[in-house]
């Protein structure tokens, strides 16, 4: 019961910090949204055209945006407002602007397709209409009318993709914030056992009929509770405001779990070797996005070399990002992810030990 | 009855010796004050009463069980309240109290009666740092209340208040002594100690070197009341006629008049002014002087209180 009192006013204080809500709540979100958004989110990406849209209109995969001169639709293209730009004016050969990037690619080829989609139906069109002597307009309606049995294709993948079909920037964002946020805020919401132990009620709590061992048991559950927070927060918020998938729900709560212990045991740690308040800020911030760095939450994993890779491996971040990539990017579960759980749990042991024998030897001496 | 008594009380930081061999009891409804310059050991010996601090040496009994081998037993019966502001003042002081109410495992109905007694119940939902230093002063007090503690311990719950708060908190302190609660009770200034304190141990490089009321410390060290008269008329007389009444120790000249050591100056001075204007010399000004705490610190320690 102590030790959840102590829990919990930890919380409490951490919910009541406005400016800690805004890292909390707000910042976490705002970064996914940011992320999914500049690497391509699942929304209907958009090409401007100069003059007639034609087959473009009907395509259900694109929407088409009108522009006034071929001027105005190449400085859209250049700003990145849109992936890619058609100029259709008559007579002369359509020229399409596309950006370098991944949808500007996709683009060109649905663009190309639909054109030349559009030039085969203008020709059956015409051949129509030479052999039959009916006008061009009722030509093309009869070649409207023939329905072809769509030609079926096999598609087999060949080797390992790096992001899956539909994979978006919003679920490799989500997953590598909520590392991030639940790790860093843990470090430095720390800096509130930091003052609680300046202002003296660690030491006051001690003269209660409350042991030790209670009292640092009640403040590690405090971190572990504010990174759990954390994490759900945006497990949760991501899946409902972006349709984040996170494969497996068993896979990812027990991921979760075991990163917020990490999470939680460094803080807890922190929060006892750290004088002030401001030492632990700074430690944090620095801590908390280094190990991001190194455990491939910036880039993702599979770009890192190998040496790299295996500094990757040495950090809770590592493990838990590639854990959170088995299970939404490699359709793994509960039993796939058991490594990663096990040594993210030995993570959280080790930090608890130190944290917690630390602090003790911080208020009893 | 004993609440408190603690005997050969050591401690230790690296090479310093903080306390060491200090041994002193509280009775039931005995306010004690401990006295002793910045450094003395006040603190250290207070951590280690309310089972903060581990000993190295001696031990701690409050009414009777020990706190090295019942711990959480003997701080059920000790309220302490630190020289620090110790609370939270993100939270409000309700918030406060309900907390500390838990780990005392106190009623709700306490932190209630608490508020009530330090006279901060119309702000128990503002948060503690909007509080002014007086208020959260009475809320660190109220604090050692919660549980209706058989022994309080006060390490300097005065400093830096202002007069209106210093007032309620020495009230109170004087309330909880009369309903019988055994008061340990730190201060840097004198004339509280003088209020308030039954008994007093002044403390001085971890060592207690003298215990007593005020009047037993005075009169150990050989201190006695002082009476000045300002005098018109013969003053050789006058020391004749004044060193022949019973109390009066010893006459000297002052000034334009006269110094009197004498046993006890409020029971002296009637006889002194009488025997004075029957033989026909004029009082102009009359001083009396008792030595104080203040003079017995000086004495013992070198230092003022303050120092």
């Amino acid at each position: 019961m102590k030790v959840l009192s102590i829990g919990w006013i930890n919380v409490h204080r951490a919910l009541r910090d406005r400016t800690g809500l805004f890292f909390l709540v707000a910042l976490p979100l705002m970064l996914v949204f940011v992320i999914g958004a500049a690497f391509g989110g699942a929304t209907t990406p958009v090409v401007g055209v100069v003059g007639d849209a034609g087959a473009l209109s009907a395509e259900p995969a694109v929407q088409v945006r009108n522009f006034p001169d071929e001027s105005a639709l190449r400085t859209a293209v250049e700003h990145g407002e849109i992936s890619a730009g058609l100029v259709r004016t008559n007579g002369d050969t359509p020229r399409l602007l596309v950006r370098a990037d991944r949808t500007g690619q996709q683009l060109r080829m649905l663009v190309t397709t639909s054109l030349t989609r559009e030039a085969n139906r203008i020709a059956a069109g015409e051949f129509v209409s030479a052999h039959t002597g009916l006008d061009r307009t009722t030509a093309l309606s009869v070649v409207d009318s023939v329905r072809v049995a769509p030609v079926e294709v096999r598609v087999s993948t060949a080797g390992r993709v790096l992001f899956p079909e539909g994979y978006s920037g919003f679920d490799l964002g989500a997953s590598n914030q909520l590392i991030v946020f639940t790790f860093l805020n843990a470090l430095t919401t720390a800096a509130y056992l930091v003052e609680t132990r300046r202002l003296g009620v660690t030491r006051r709590m001690l003269a209660t009929p409350t042991s030790a061992r209670v009292i640092v048991a009640g403040e590690a559950l405090g971190r572990v509770a504010i990174a759990l927070l954390q994490g759900l927060i945006v497990l949760v918020g991501s899946a409902l405001l972006f349709g984040v998938r996170w494969g497996d729900p068993f896979g990812a709560a027990a991921l979760l779990c075991a990163f917020a212990l990490v999470s939680g045991g460094a803080g807890l740690l922190l929060g006892a070797v750290c004088r002030t308040q401001q030492q632990t800020t700074g430690a944090g911030i620095l801590l908390g996005l280094s190990l991001a760095a190194f455990g491939g939450c910036m880039v993702p994993l599979e770009f890192f070399s190998p040496v790299l890779r295996k500094v990757a491996f040495a950090t809770p971040h590592g493990w838990a990002n590639d854990g959170f990539s088995t299970l939404t990017r490699r359709g793994g579960d509960l039993f796939t992810v058991a490594p990663h759980l096990a040594v993210l749990v030995g993570f959280a042991a080790v930090l608890f030990s130190l944290g917690a024998w630390t602090l003790r030897r911080a208020v009893t001496r | 009855m004993t609440v408190l008594s603690c005997s050969g009380l050591r401690r230790r930081f690296d090479d310093v010796v903080a306390v060491d061999d200090v041994s002193f009891t509280i009775a039931e409804g005995e306010t004690y004050g401990l006295l002793g310059p910045n450094g003395a050991g006040k603190t250290t010996t207070i951590s280690m009463i309310t089972g903060v601090l581990e000993r190295d040496a001696g031990e701690v009994f409050v009414d009777g069980i020990a706190m090295s081998t019942h711990a959480i037993a003997a701080k059920r019966l000790v309220g302490y309240v630190p020289q620090e502001l110790a609370l939270y003042p993100d939270l409000t002081g309700r918030e406060n109290l309900r907390f500390f109410a838990n780990l005392y495992g106190a009623g709700r109905e306490r932190v209630d009666h608490v508020l009530d007694v330090v006279g901060l119940t119309e702000r128990a939902g503002d948060l503690a740092r909007e509080y002014s230093g007086g208020m959260k002063r009475r809320l660190n007090v109220a604090i050692g209340l919660l549980h209706e503690p058989r022994l309080l311990v006060l390490d300097e719950p005065t400093a830096g208040v202002d007069p209106q708060s210093r007032n309620q908190i020495i009230e109170n302190v004087r309330e909880l002594a009369a309903q019988g609660m055994a008061i340990l009770y730190t201060t840097h200034y004198m004339e509280e100690a003088e209020r308030l304190c039954d008994r007093v141990g002044v403390i001085d490089s971890g060592h207690l070197i003298a215990e007593g009321t005020r009047r037993e410390l005075v009169e150990r060290l050989g201190e006695r009341d002082r009476i000045s008269l300002l005098l018109d008329g013969d003053l050789g007389h006058a020391t004749a006629v004044l060193g022949a009444i019973a109390n009066v120790r010893g006459v000297a000249p002052h000034g334009q008049g006269l110094e009197l050591v004498v046993d006890d100056a409020r029971e002296c001075l009637p006889a002194v002014l009488a025997a004075i204007s029957t033989n026909g010399v004029v009082v102009r000004s009359v001083e009396v002087t008792e030595p104080n705490l203040e003079t017995v610190f000086l004495h013992l320690t070198g230092k003022a209180l303050r120092e």
